[in-house]
């Protein structure tokens, strides 16, 4: 009898237990801020050099505001180049988008304050399977359900294998400049 | 042991939380994107390729086929005798594009029209189908040796379906039934409604070159015609933003009626033309 009563209360440890970590988890999927439209800019052009610049103006991304924490996914065939055969180019010989369609961005909001103009981003970027560590200063706004955050980081085609020809190399800057813009809205879903 | 529990069922979630919030997003399905181009330029060598001109991209391509080689040194192999296209596309639409050329060959000119009927998807559709529909005008035609010349006789039309698949990254097949009319032709006996079937490929080599070959079989081409098949092998050097194809060939001229129908040069014999496309895009 005592052992029976002893197993019922370990059962609603148990389940109170799982049931609050459900539940911990759901409310922290209500505080999230989602941007499916975001736009990412990257140019790497050289002067007096045809312009080396593409525009992906549906960038993902996502944040949790309980945990600040941050992803983000670029689909590679999105980057709109002005050269059609540069952006053709790019896509197969460059990133092989065939083999990796997405670049993908893991981080955190490292000292988030919805009332700082500025915050500090701090992650993993991943492109062609090969990742990179980011670290850069955002401006931030947050107005309502609305979180603006808009930067620039730079990366080179060497963090992630990325060989540039000789016949091209004095075309496209050795330092890829990267700018973002993304508007999140709450999505209390 | 109540602590370790909550860590323990605290740890993963934690852990999950950052994939999840990636699968959140994650939601594209890229399997079943549009194959990119079987061919990087308009042309395979001679005849036209599946390859399109972006949307509200203008296209300028110069194409030189110089004389024969065979005359050696005398003609620096052929730099003298050159045959020149000018030719301006324009893409109305990702799937429409017009065209007006002039080429030194008889003094042609031409109005193209393009359309993309299919295109290739990596699952599904394993072919991109394109119609080529091309109107010439053949302006070296004098009235003084033929008096009894009308305009409608310098006229000609040319209609091909270009059929491409992309095989592998590297290596892209073509296959263009071919349909055209001379209201005039070259030689006498000739019909002036002649059919052909055109194969062309593409296999790259590294990242930035590939070999092109193309070959027009002519089906009714008349017994003693002076006039041959034409056979084209070249290379393409693409650098991001420019295809350059050179080439060597046994047809001189360059429109669908001309290289098909008035090709004279012999790959035996040595009798054959080196040339070039590049093109310019605005």
């Amino acid at each position: 009898m005592e052992k029976t009563k002893n197993q019922i209360t370990q059962f609603v440890i148990w389940f109170a237990l799982l049931f609050g970590v459900v539940v911990f988890t759901t409310a922290v999927a209500q505080t999230k801020y989602l941007d499916k439209n975001g736009v990412l800019i990257f140019e790497a052009s050289e002067k007096l050099f045809e312009e080396v610049k593409a525009v992906n103006e549906s960038v993902t991304v996502i944040f949790n505001e309980e945990t600040n924490e941050i992803a983000s996914l670029a689909l590679i065939k999105g980057f709109r180049f002005k050269n059609s055969l540069m952006q053709e180019h790019f896509n197969e010989n460059y990133i092989e988008s065939g083999k990796y369609p997405k670049a993908i961005f893991k981080g955190k909001l490292v000292d988030f304050n919805p009332d700082a103009k500025k915050v500090t981003v701090k992650g993993t970027l991943e492109v062609r399977g090969k990742k990179k560590e980011i670290e850069t200063t955002l401006n931030m706004q947050k107005v309502d359900g609305m979180i603006s955050m808009t930067g620039e980081f730079v990366v080179s085609p060497s963090d992630f294998d990325i060989e540039i020809p000789k016949i091209v190399r004095n075309k496209i800057a050795r330092e890829v400049n990267v700018k973002l813009d993304f508007k999140l809205e709450r999505n209390d879903t | 042991m109540k602590k370790l529990v909550i860590i323990l069922l605290t740890i993963p979630s934690f852990i999950m939380a950052q994939d999840d919030l990636l699968n959140e997003i994650d939601t594209y399905d890229t399997g079943n994107d549009f194959e990119t181009a079987a061919f990087k330029g308009l042309k395979i060598v001679n005849f036209e390729s599946t390859k399109m001109v972006s949307k509200k991209e203008l296209y300028f391509v110069v194409s030189h086929r110089f004389g024969s080689i065979e005359t050696g040194i005398k003609d620096f192999f052929g730099l003298d005798q050159a045959v020149t296209r000018l030719n301006f596309i324009y893409g109305v639409s990702d799937g429409i594009n017009i065209g007006v050329s002039r080429s030194s060959f008889q003094k042609t000119y031409e109005a193209s029209l393009k359309l993309r009927l299919l295109r290739q998807k990596k699952e599904g559709i394993p072919i991109s189908l394109v119609l080529f529909n091309s109107v010439l005008i053949n302006t070296s035609l004098d009235k003084d040796e033929l008096p009894k010349l009308e305009f409608d006789n310098r006229l000609g039309y040319a209609v091909q379906a270009l059929i491409s698949s992309k095989l592998s990254d590297n290596l892209s097949l073509q296959l263009v039934p071919t349909l055209f009319h001379d209201n005039l032709v070259a030689f006498e006996p000739q019909e002036n409604t002649q059919y052909a079937l055109g194969f062309g490929g593409r296999q790259k080599l590294t990242k930035r070159w590939s070999i092109n070959v193309d070959y027009g079989l002519h089906f009714n081409r008349a017994s003693n015609s002076p006039f041959t098949n034409p056979l084209s092998i070249g290379f393409d050097l693409e650098t991001g933003g420019h295809v350059f194809q050179l080439h060597f060939t046994n047809a001189q001229p360059m429109n669908v009626n001309t290289f098909l129908g008035q090709a004279t040069g012999d790959w035996s014999e040595g009798d054959i033309f080196f040339g070039f496309n590049v093109s310019r895009i605005f």
